[in-house]
Order: structure tokens, then sequence, then C-alpha cells
């Protein structure tokens, strides 16, 4: 049953009740929440999303909820918490939507260990993945929102999870998360995405999400093979530049950019030398998200 | 340094690498730190990850592998390689002492 199927009485009595039941790619995720902009992002943006019932196993408990009754109205703010435990300060209220992405991501991060999880977006197109991997500002969630726009299907804007165990990367499709300026560069070059509210004043400034496409969640379970490995950074005004890259400095550049790279230690370095060996590597200069687009297509024919 | 001394890759498979072109990668198992090499050391690596080698052997190795300029003390730089190189624990180096 998908989400889009439930009244927003019925996903508010779940969220209050013993917490809404969602199939997120892999992962089975609960979440409680009293907050109403928590069902509003929630019935926004994961509509495709499958419910799962109560007998099914659930990966990740979380909730997003106010400290004390008190402080949904003086300072309001919320807790994000998983099985109980509050891992981050509280955020203000009007933030709450956000702080369950970002609650979710270290969920996956710091839980996940059968996979290498590598801070990178991931999108497929004829059956290869293309791996963006990127520190914040580096451009990686606005090139994914682009190509995903144009019909590439969206393995995950913000993690990409390999298997240590067959090198596939395995897609954990959810709303691509954009900021600041990236916000209207989407809206400009892809009118139709559908976007829920922006949050303003987050610690990353304002915030916005887009909704994944219904193929790309109905698809959560299959995985790609990596194909591209390319490291992109946005550069005002800069031509589009595609330079290959050394297998050797895409290893170490990859290893920079894994949660858990050393908690996996050998395990971590052969996932990375293999992920390498399997894809062609670049490094990626950009401003104009059309020729971007269109470089990348040519290259996945 | 002489130049029967032996030069070998740590016990218990410690370091591994993985060679492309002329770099490679060595991860330290007891460290956990990863190191990216290039160039001569490539060449060192990819020698004594295959056999043993005395430094001798390397000096031959390395001479048909790369040209010079005459006033390159290739020799220098490779005692400071294995020095390097010995510290980090990527190497070790042992006096090859006649019984």
């Amino acid at each position: 049953m998908k989400l889009a199927t439930l009244s927003k009485k019925a996903v508010i009595q779940a969220l209050n009740n013993d917490g809404l039941r969602l199939k997120v790619g892999g992962f089975n995720v609960c979440l409680s929440s009293p907050v109403a902009t928590v069902a509003d992002h929630l019935l926004g943006l994961y509509g495709a999303f499958d419910v799962v019932d109560h007998t099914a196993f659930i990966d990740f408990y979380t909730s997003i909820a106010p400290p004390s009754k008190l402080r949904r109205f003086f300072r309001a703010n919320v807790n994000f918490s998983f099985d109980g435990h509050i891992p981050f300060k509280p955020l203000p209220y009007k933030q709450a939507s956000a702080l369950f992405e970002w609650g979710l991501n270290w969920c996956i991060a710091n839980h996940s260990h059968h996979y290498l999880v590598i801070h990178a977006a991931v999108v497929e197109r004829n059956g290869q993945a293309f791996i963006f991997p990127g520190t914040p500002g580096s451009g990686k969630s606005t090139l994914c929102a682009a190509l995903v726009s144009r019909g590439w299907r969206l393995l995950s804007d913000e993690m990409t999870l390999l298997s240590v165990a067959d090198g596939w990367v395995y897609p954990i499709p959810r709303p691509i998360s954009l900021k600041n300026r990236s916000l209207d560069v989407i809206r400009d070059f892809a009118p139709d995405v559908i976007m829920g509210p922006v949050i303003k004043n987050t610690a990353k400034g304002a915030i916005g999400h887009v909704r994944p496409p219904d193929d790309s969640v109905n698809l959560g379970e299959i995985p790609v093979q990596p194909a591209k490995l390319i490291f992109p950074s946005y550069l005002k005004g800069s031509k589009t530049e595609l330079t290959p890259l050394s297998k050797s400095r895409a290893l170490l550049k990859v290893a920079e950019n894994c949660f858990n790279y050393n908690i996996l230690g050998l395990q971590g370095f052969n996932s990375v030398g293999d992920l390498v060996d399997a894809s062609d590597c670049y490094e990626f200069k950009y401003s104009n998200l059309e020729e971007a687009v269109a470089l990348f297509t040519e290259l996945a024919h | 340094m002489s130049g029967a001394c032996i030069i070998t890759l740590p016990k218990n498979r410690l370091i591994c690498c993985r060679f492309w072109d002329n770099e490679c990668v060595l991860y330290n198992q007891l460290t956990g730190e990863t190191h990216l090499i290039d160039d001569m050391g490539t060449e060192i690596f990819r020698l004594i990850s295959e056999k043993t080698a005395t430094r001798t052997q390397l000096l031959q190795s390395l001479h048909s592998v790369f040209e010079w300029d005459i006033d390159f003390d290739v020799e220098e730089v490779l005692d400071n390689l294995i020095l390097q190189y010995q510290k980090l624990g990527l190497i070790v180096v042992t006096e090859n002492t006649p019984a």
C-alpha cells in the first residue's frame, strides 16, 4: 500500500500513535511525530513509498517531537530520536521535517556497515550507476536533481550505498535536499519538479526538498552496477570540463568522502579499490546544467 | 645502506597494494592509513610485492624502468624512500649478513 492512498487523517493518526512505517529503499523506517509539518512533508514527498505492516522488521525506530509539552508553545523546538536515543541538540519547531531527513541520514550512515557508505549522489541510466561524491557545496545534489528531472533514475542524492558483498550500488531514493541558490536554479531548470516548502534559517541556510520520481521509488530495491565515478565541482562561470582522474587518486578521494571507510578497515579499502576498478573516473567542473546533463547523457550511451 | 640489505613487505599481509599504471595505493592494516605512492615508489612496491629484493636489485630494476639526468643521484633518492617507507611501517629492511 502506497502512502498516497492513505488519508491525511490516517497519516496523522499513525504518526501520533504507533508510528508510520515506511519502506525506504532497503530499510523499514518507523516514524512517530505529533508535528503537523512532518505529516505534510510525508504526504507531499513520500506519496509513492510503501507503507509496511506491523509484522515487518523495522530497521530504524525514529521520532520527531518536542522535548516537553511546554516546548510546543514556548521557544518551540523538536528533538530527533532513534531507538529512544537523542543524538542531536533540538532544533526549532519549523525545522522539524528537515530534522527528520538529517536524522534518517545519520541512522543510515551510522548503522549500515554491510555497505560502504559514500557521501555521494548517485543516479542511473542504461543500467549504469553514475556516482558523484562531494562535500557540501560541490553541487552534487543540484546535478542530481537536474539529471533526475530529465528522466534519470534517482538512487540517492546524499549517500551511495555500495554493498561490500557484491560491489553493486543499492538505492535509497528519498527527497532530494537542495540548499540556498540551488532551489531557484532547479526551479528554473525544471519547473515541473514537485518541491516541498522551503525551510529558512537552518544551519545550512534555506533548505527545500524535491519529491523523488515515483519510478525511482518503485525500483527502490533493484541494485545497479557502478560505471562512472565523477567528482563534481560547481564553479560560477566555469566551462563544462570533464577531466580523467587516475584510479589511485580516485580511490583516495572516495575514501575521504566515506562515512565508514575506517570502520570497515581492509574491507573498506577493497570495496573502494573494486569500485574504482569498475568505474571510469573523472573530475568535473561546471556552471551550466544543460551542458552537464547533455554531457552525461552522451556518456551513458 | 648496503646493497645486500633485503627489502620486503611486512609479514602477515599487513600491507595491501593496488596498482594502476605508475601509481599505487597501499593500505596499512596495522595503522588503518591509506597511502598514495607514485613513480619510483610504485616500482619499488611492484617489485617487493612479487618477491623480496635487495637494494642492489631494486636499483637495477629502477634503472631498467626510468631514465634520469646524469646528475640525478638515484641511490640517495632510493635510500630516502626506503627510510620513509620503513618509518611508515610499509616495508621491512633486513641487513643480509653472511652466515
